[in-house]
């Protein structure tokens, strides 16, 4: 990539409410203004713990749950306010995997009706068609097309989420959201469907939103992350740059604790604490509580965005981090 | 006397189902060391799994075969004991933790209720011992507010709090063996790092020895001592710990280290 490509989704101030449960009046805020950049092609990797908000964040893209406030510009055209139609069309250029695939595929329907299902529903080729299709899709995520006769559950775990993705493929998306892909595999699956990821980013060019609480494979896998704690976005950047050299307290933290697979290296560090309930967010930093370098300007508000490192060249995105400890007004 | 705590030889595990079919587990045998941390790992499918829970007479004979020449704990056989004499030992002797501890865990029954319930059972202490041991069991596994925590319910609590509730319960009776069956796979890093921490440290404190069961060569790099890989039922490398990494000999456990050092073709 010579030059950065334009950009194909653009999330402005997204925010994601739940309704209070019964007997509460509190909403719970799951995902709190967060704005973030995806260009064409690019596989950008959504991390953070569970409950942080970025399931909820990849859900709303596509109005799976409601987002409340927000924008989400897809070629330019914001998701959240075209008409039924218009959400339609999109929707075949932005599909979506989920972490369960035993659960999103239907049970009574072989690998072909499922992959046959998109292609009726968007009126894609006509229906002599269809089978070489589905064959040419399976195929694409490397699996034999005689599957195509089988049921979900006459498939492994591997082979299913492969489905799956098949699935997503067929329609020729340009953006595929996948929640947690491979977080329920074997590490020898895994690293064969991050190859089908990596394939289909290159041949077909199709961008990712990789929602995963595994760094390692985000970092095997993507161009650009985004790490999310308590619905706010805490840290973005070129993938490279940011595990090099991450610049947030949390970030840090989430790296320290993955464990290295060499005997001498030293062990995960510990970082203390839970992370606080959406219900009740902690004034100040979202991440202050468990903060090891937490002063006092955290107790106070939420740091506002700064640019530790500006695109080196125009094909990165800029290295951003909200954290008090890297505005310079404090140092 | 260096008798081991856990001895395991020739433990086979057929299933009743398929008589045809070659064995989960076939004529394994090795050494748990006291107070050591002896990590199991393969993919999954391997036996790893029913390895443990044969050894803890979890598999129902209906369904299973299982066959042992022993399983010894502290030097007794306890192979062919009677279900009533395997009860005492489990949870007090020997005892487990799961992988998934929202299903290992009575969704009906408050936390502290449970972890008291072994205390009760196995050291028959009264009500309100049993009550004090476990707050100070729930502090002991790293909760800042364990009275809150007896009182809550499994579903209250996060993934990494429940594993942790899991280990209070398992550990309370200060076993001489613990099987850890992917403790922390469902979890974050930041909790498994957590989790692995304060089962490592009561471990130590306790001299209990523990069979983790993992897939993840990072845990057994930083926390195991010694490490056996499993394929298809058998044990076909088993290794210190800095000798597994550094001169891998099966080519199974090279294949295991190259998906986790990043290696993606």
């Amino acid at each position: 990539m010579p030059q950065r490509s334009p950009t194909l989704l653009s999330i402005r101030n997204l925010s994601v409410e739940y309704p209070p449960a019964a007997g509460s009046r509190k909403p719970l805020r799951a995902v709190r203004g967060v704005s973030l950049d995806i260009a064409a092609g690019e596989i950008y990797g959504l991390v953070g713990e569970s409950g942080s908000g970025k399931s909820s964040l990849a859900h709303a893209i596509l109005q799976l749950v409601k987002p409340n406030a927000g924008q989400a510009l897809f070629r330019g055209n914001d998701l959240f306010t075209m008409n039924k139609s218009d959400l339609n069309s999109a929707r075949k250029d932005i599909q979506l995997v989920f972490q369960d695939s035993l659960a999103s595929l239907s049970p009574r329907r072989t690998v072909r009706q499922a992959l046959t299902e998109p292609l009726e529903h968007f009126r894609i080729g006509n229906p002599a068609e269809r089978p070489a299709q589905v064959a040419a899709s399976l195929e694409t995520v490397d699996l034999d097309p005689a599957l195509a006769n089988r049921y979900p559950q006459e498939l492994s775990g591997g082979q299913r989420q492969r489905v799956a993705l098949a699935r997503a493929v067929i329609t020729r998306p340009s953006l595929i959201i996948a929640d947690e892909p491979v977080s329920s595999l074997d590490v020898r699956v895994q690293s064969r469907i991050i190859k089908v990821i990596k394939d289909l980013r290159v041949k077909r060019g199709i961008a990712f939103i990789f929602v995963s609480h595994d760094l390692a494979v985000v970092r095997k896998l993507a161009d650009s992350v985004g790490v999310m704690y308590l619905g706010k976005l805490l840290e973005t950047g070129p993938a490279q740059t940011l595990f090099a050299a991450p610049a947030h307290p949390y970030t840090k933290s989430l790296l320290q604790a993955v464990p290295v697979a060499d005997p001498g290296h030293p062990r995960p560090l510990v970082l203390g604490g839970e992370q606080p309930s959406p219900l009740t967010p902690p004034a100040g930093c979202v991440f202050h509580m468990r903060c090891p370098e937490v002063f006092d300007p955290c107790l106070v508000n939420m740091p506002s965005e700064t640019v530790v490192a500006a695109p080196e060249s125009s094909q990165n995105c800029a290295h951003k981090v909200r954290c008090h400890i890297c505005n310079p007004i404090h140092n | 006397m260096n008798q081991p705590a856990l001895r395991i030889s020739k433990l086979t595990v057929k299933s009743t189902l398929e008589p045809g079919a070659p064995a989960i587990v076939s004529e394994i045998g090795f050494d748990l060391r006291k107070g050591e941390i002896l990590a199991l790992v393969g993919e999954s499918g391997c036996g790893k799994t029913k390895t443990a829970e044969a050894i803890m007479g979890l598999l129902p004979a209906s369904h299973w075969q299982v066959t042992a020449g022993a399983i010894e704990l502290n030097g007794t056989d306890c192979s062919d004991l009677p279900p009533a004499s395997l009860r005492k030992l489990r949870g007090n002797e020997i005892s487990m933790i799961f992988q998934e501890p929202l299903t290992a865990l009575d969704p009906v029954f408050s936390c502290g209720h449970q972890v008291s319930s072994v205390l009760r059972r196995h050291l028959g202490s009264a009500r309100n011992e049993a009550r004090d041991r476990t707050i100070k069991m729930l502090q002991q596994v790293g909760f800042a507010d364990p009275e809150r925590i007896f009182r809550s319910y499994p579903h209250q609590l996060s993934g990494g709090m429940r594993q942790r509730v899991m280990i209070a319960m398992a550990m309370s009776c200060r076993p001489a063996v613990l099987i850890a069956d992917e403790p922390t796979t469902a979890l974050d890093v930041t909790t498994q790092a957590q989790v692995l921490d304060q089962l490592t440290k009561l471990g130590r404190e306790y001299g209990t020895a523990i069979l983790l069961i993992t897939h993840d060569l990072g845990v057994v790099a930083q926390y195991a001592d010694r490490v056996m890989v499993m394929l298809d039922g058998v044990i076909v490398e088993t290794a210190e710990v800095e000798n597994l990494f550094k001169q891998p000999q099966h080519p199974c456990t090279r294949q295991l280290l190259s998906y986790t050092t990043g290696a993606v073709a």
